[in-house]
C-alpha cells in the first residue's frame, strides 16, 4: 500500500502535487507571519505624521507616559480641542467618526497596538525619567501614518537595554536584571 | 560592558540569607483568626475561586491560610492560638534549587522568592519541597462568573492552569510604592504602603516593612526576645517572625 503510494508520487504528476502542497502550506505560514507585522484595523486612519509636523509632542496626547504605568490614548474631547477650529473637520471623510464620537459622546474604539504580554508589568514612567525618548522603542513617528511597531517587544528586547543602562554598576544590573521587576 | 552571563549566581552567604530585605512579624496573641486576611490577599492578588469540588480534592487556593491545630490527648485538648501561614520569604528556600525549569529564582534586588508564571511549567516540585505548604497550584482554569472579572487587580498577572504560585509580599505594592518614591525624589518611608493582609488585619497582628532597616518597626519587634522563626531549624532563613505567649 504504501510502496504503491511512493510508486505514483515519483511519477511527475505525483512531483507535481508534491509541489503544490509544499507551495500551500509555505504560503499559509507566510500570510500567517504577514499579518503580524501588519498595524491593526483602526476606526480612523490617524496619521501620526501629520500631527508631529504641527510639532505637537508625544506627551500632550499621551501624557500618562510621564506619569505612570500607561501612556494613555486621548479621548476625542482632546482631539476635539483643536479640531473643531480645523474647517478640514467638517468635510473630511476621514474624521467623520471623530465628528460622529464627539455628538453621540460615544468613545472611539481604538486599537492599541504596542502591547506586551499580561504576565509583563511595564512602567512607562520609569523609562522617561531614566532618560529614554518614545522613538527608541516605539520608532519614528513622523514617518508613520497608523502606529505600527518596528521591533517585536520581547524580553530580548528589554533585557538588552536593561543590561546596557546597567553598565557596570552591579546593584543597578541586580535590579534591572531581575525577574520580579516586570514579572509578578 | 556586562552581559547575561556576567550575572554572577554566587553561592548564597549565610549573612545574606539570614539578612534579607522585607519582613514580617505576626502577633498570633492578637490574631482572632477571622480570615479578613484571607480575603483581602485572594482580592489583592486575584487568586481564583476553587469551589468545593476541587477543594474536596485539597486543592483550595489560598496564598495565606489560618491555621489551627490540637494540643494534647483526648479530653485534655487545647487548641492552639490562630496561626496565619504564608510564604515565609526564605532567604535559602528548599523551593528554589528544584525547580527544573528556573521559574522559581530569588530576586536580588528584593530578596524575595519570586513565582515567574511565564516560564513555570507546573512540575511542582517546588510545592512538594516547601516545608510551610504554602504553595497553591493551578489545577483547572477556574471560572469567574459576571461580574467577577471587574474587580481583577491590573497590577497582578492573571494566572492560567498549569501554573503554580504563591505569596509574593505583595510585590506590586512594593513596585508602586518604589515608583512613587522615585518620582518624588525620596526613599520609601517605613510605613509608607503595606501588603493587602497587614492592611486588612482588623487587630493589626501583621506588620510588614523592611528588616533591613534598625529603624523600621518590623525590624525592631522581630528583635523581640518571644519572636519565633517557624521550622528555623531546617535552615531556609524564614523572613516571617511569630509572636506566641508573649
Amino acid at each position: 500500500m504504501i510502496k504503491r503510494l511512493f510508486d505514483w508520487l515519483k511519477q511527475p504528476l505525483g512531483l507535481i502535487a508534491v509541489g503544490i502542497g509544499f507551495l500551500a502550506v509555505f504560503s499559509v505560514a507566510a500570510y500567517g507571519l504577514s499579518t503580524t507585522q501588519k498595524a491593526p484595523e483602526q476606526p480612523i486612519q490617524f496619521p501620526h505624521k501629520t500631527h508631529i509636523a504641527f510639532g505637537i509632542q508625544c506627551l500632550y496626547c499621551h501624557p500618562g507616559a510621564a506619569k505612570g504605568p500607561a501612556a494613555g490614548i486621548p479621548s476625542q474631547a482632546k482631539c476635539w480641542a483643536c479640531h473643531q477650529q480645523i474647517a478640514k473637520t467638517e468635510t473630511s471623510e476621514l474624521l467623520a467618526p471623530l465628528k460622529e464620537a464627539v455628538e453621540s459622546g460615544t468613545p472611539i474604539q481604538w486599537v492599541p497596538v504596542a502591547q506586551v504580554p499580561d504576565f509583563v508589568h511595564f512602567n512607562h514612567r520609569a523609562h522617561i525619567a531614566a532618560g529614554k525618548n518614545c522613538e527608541e522603542c516605539h520608532g519614528d513617528m513622523s514617518k508613520v501614518t497608523i502606529a505600527e511597531n518596528p521591533q517585536v517587544f520581547n524580553m530580548g528586547f528589554c533585557l538588552n537595554c536593561h543590561i546596557k543602562s546597567a553598565g557596570e554598576d552591579q546593584a543597578k544590573l541586580n535590579k534591572l536584571a531581575d525577574c520580579g521587576t516586570c514579572h509578578y | 560592558m556586562a552581559t547575561v552571563s556576567d550575572l554572577k549566581i554566587t553561592e548564597l552567604k549565610l549573612s545574606e540569607a539570614e539578612g534579607g530585605k522585607w519582613g514580617m512579624v505576626i502577633d498570633q496573641d492578637i490574631c482572632t483568626g477571622c480570615q479578613a486576611c484571607v480575603a483581602a490577599c485572594a482580592m489583592e492578588n486575584n487568586i481564583p475561586f476553587v469551589g468545593d469540588e476541587d477543594s474536596g480534592y485539597g486543592r483550595s487556593m489560598h496564598w495565606i491560610r489560618i491555621e489551627r491545630f490540637w494540643e494534647g490527648e483526648y479530653p485534655e485538648v487545647k487548641m492552639t492560638p490562630n496561626q496565619p501561614m504564608l510564604c515565609q520569604q526564605c532567604g535559602s528556600a528548599t523551593c528554589e534549587p528544584v525547580c527544573p525549569a528556573f521559574a522559581t529564582v530569588h530576586s536580588q534586588a528584593e530578596q524575595l522568592n519570586l513565582q515567574v508564571y511565564n516560564r513555570c511549567v507546573g512540575t511542582r516540585y517546588c510545592a512538594n519541597n516547601c516545608p510551610y505548604q504554602v504553595r497553591s497550584f493551578n489545577w483547572r482554569d477556574y471560572q469567574r462568573p459576571e461580574p467577577l472579572p471587574n474587580q481583577f487587580n491590573p497590577d497582578v498577572t492573571v494566572r492560567r492552569r498549569g501554573v503554580m504560585e504563591k505569596c509574593t509580599f505583595c510585590i506590586q505594592r512594593i513596585h508602586k510604592a518604589q515608583d512613587k518614591a522615585k518620582s518624588e525624589g525620596r526613599e520609601v518611608v517605613d510605613g509608607e504602603f503595606t501588603a493587602a493582609c497587614a492592611q486588612a488585619c482588623p487587630a493589626n497582628a501583621i506588620t510588614f516593612g523592611r528588616i533591613d532597616d534598625p529603624e523600621s518597626l518590623v525590624s525592631q519587634l522581630s528583635k523581640q526576645a518571644h519572636g519565633v522563626k517557624h521550622l528555623e531549624e531546617l535552615g531556609t532563613f524564614p523572613h516571617i517572625t511569630y509572636f506566641k505567649g508573649g
